[in-house]
């Protein structure tokens, strides 16, 4: 029952009086939870890392080998949380795929993603990817060739994955901006193409 | 205090199944894979929930499984983020 | 061995994903992930104490509530142990 929503009317009210005595008691501030809430709220723009990567050999060779460093050149930081992590940039060609999970709760970079889909936080997701990657990503409408290795990386400490997806085909001619705007979340996760 | 394991060793996650909180998956505790890189030094998280006063700080190593021997079947690996006192190094012939 | 380690686990069924996808179902679940954020960065508890919260809910629990209500359920818990809060909310134990 991990996707249910049974007790949605009386839990919004227990999160309102919750806040409002922690709010009465100084330990959270009205303007600090709304800031996170607008940051929150603000689309992530990860793809702009991918989309200068596509078109940057010299910045895709920082990127792979540093990516905690390359996404400072770009305005993004994994310094921002509560605590420092390092990120990694997984590349896919046409013989390698990545997807990235978390299997034991839901480590995800949202420097760079925002919050996490439900599904990436689903039971089915966490418990199957790693057993039965291409059944899952199938379920994706994503069909590997059988000649594709998958690398499956479970992100359980503190390093955060970000999948450098293949180019689409017939692209080259699109200038930066355009091409971010087909890098899908799901295909920086590894859960889809482009 | 130098890294335990270098990139291409074979380590074995030979963590117990104590209580308490820990970052090892079950799936690959008593398993035997490959270090691919190490990824900074982090705090122990189990040092962290038992309110240690200076709680260890540990090279975390990305290690490789291959699904094989995993699950029995599948030709994908997986890779886990692992603290050094999650490991020991694997016995020849593993 | 705890509830949520459920890599390679059998089970859960097929997956459930849509179009669109938005982080939160709800308005509330936004309130509690920014009340949590919130709360870490304050030192008020660990991130590693939070997700140790979320384990140690008894099993049952863990697999009947949604992926917020955990999260709000192990806030209210930690509060209470550290003598923070006295409203009326789901806690564990």
């Amino acid at each position: 029952m991990s996707e249910g929503h049974h007790h949605d009317g009386s839990i919004a009210q227990q999160v309102r009086e919750v806040e409002a005595e922690l709010e009465a008691s100084g330990i959270v501030s009205a303007a600090e939870l709304e800031a996170i809430l607008d940051a929150m709220r603000t689309p992530a723009d990860g793809a702009r890392v991918v989309a200068h990567a596509w078109v940057d050999a010299a910045f895709r060779e920082r990127l792979l080998g540093d990516a905690t460093a390359a996404i400072e050149e770009l305005g993004y930081s994994m310094h921002g949380g509560v605590r420092p992590q390092m990120l990694v940039a997984l590349e896919n060609t046409e013989a390698v795929h990545n997807v990235v999970v978390c299997t034991l709760c839901s480590c995800y970079p949202i420097a760079l993603l925002g919050p996490s889909p439900p599904w990436y936080k689903s039971e089915a997701y966490r418990s199957r990817v790693v057993r039965e990657p291409r059944a899952v990503l199938s379920e994706f409408g994503l069909e590997l060739a059988e000649t594709v290795e998958v690398r499956v990386w479970d992100a359980s400490a503190e390093t955060r994955y970000l999948v450098l997806p293949l180019r689409p085909r017939g692209t080259d001619e699109l200038a930066e901006e355009h091409l971010a705007a087909l890098i899908t979340r799901n295909g920086m996760i590894g859960t889809a193409s482009l | 205090m130098d890294d335990r394991f270098r990139t291409g060793e074979r380590v074995l996650v030979s963590l117990p199944d104590s209580p308490g909180h820990h970052r090892a998956p079950r799936y690959v505790r008593g398993h035997v894979g490959t270090v691919l890189a190490v990824h900074g030094r982090h705090v122990l998280p189990d040092d962290v929930v038992a309110r240690m006063a200076e709680p260890h700080v540990e090279p975390v190593y990305a290690v490789a499984f291959a699904a094989g021997a995993l699950w029995g079947a599948g030709d994908h690996t997986v890779t886990v983020n692992l603290w050094e006192s999650y490991l020991e190094p694997a016995e020849e012939g593993r | 061995m705890r509830v949520n380690d459920v890599g390679g686990m059998e089970g859960f069924g097929a997956l459930s994903v849509s179009e669109s996808d938005p982080p939160f179902h709800a308005d509330w679940e936004a309130h509690v992930h920014a009340l949590v954020s919130a709360l870490v960065r304050r030192g008020v508890f660990a991130l590693d104490e939070f997700r140790d919260t979320i384990e140690r809910m008894p099993p049952t629990d863990y697999l009947e509530t949604s992926y917020y209500e955990r999260w709000f359920r192990a806030t209210t818990t930690l509060l209470r142990e550290r003598g923070l809060l006295s409203a009326d909310a789901p806690a564990d134990g």
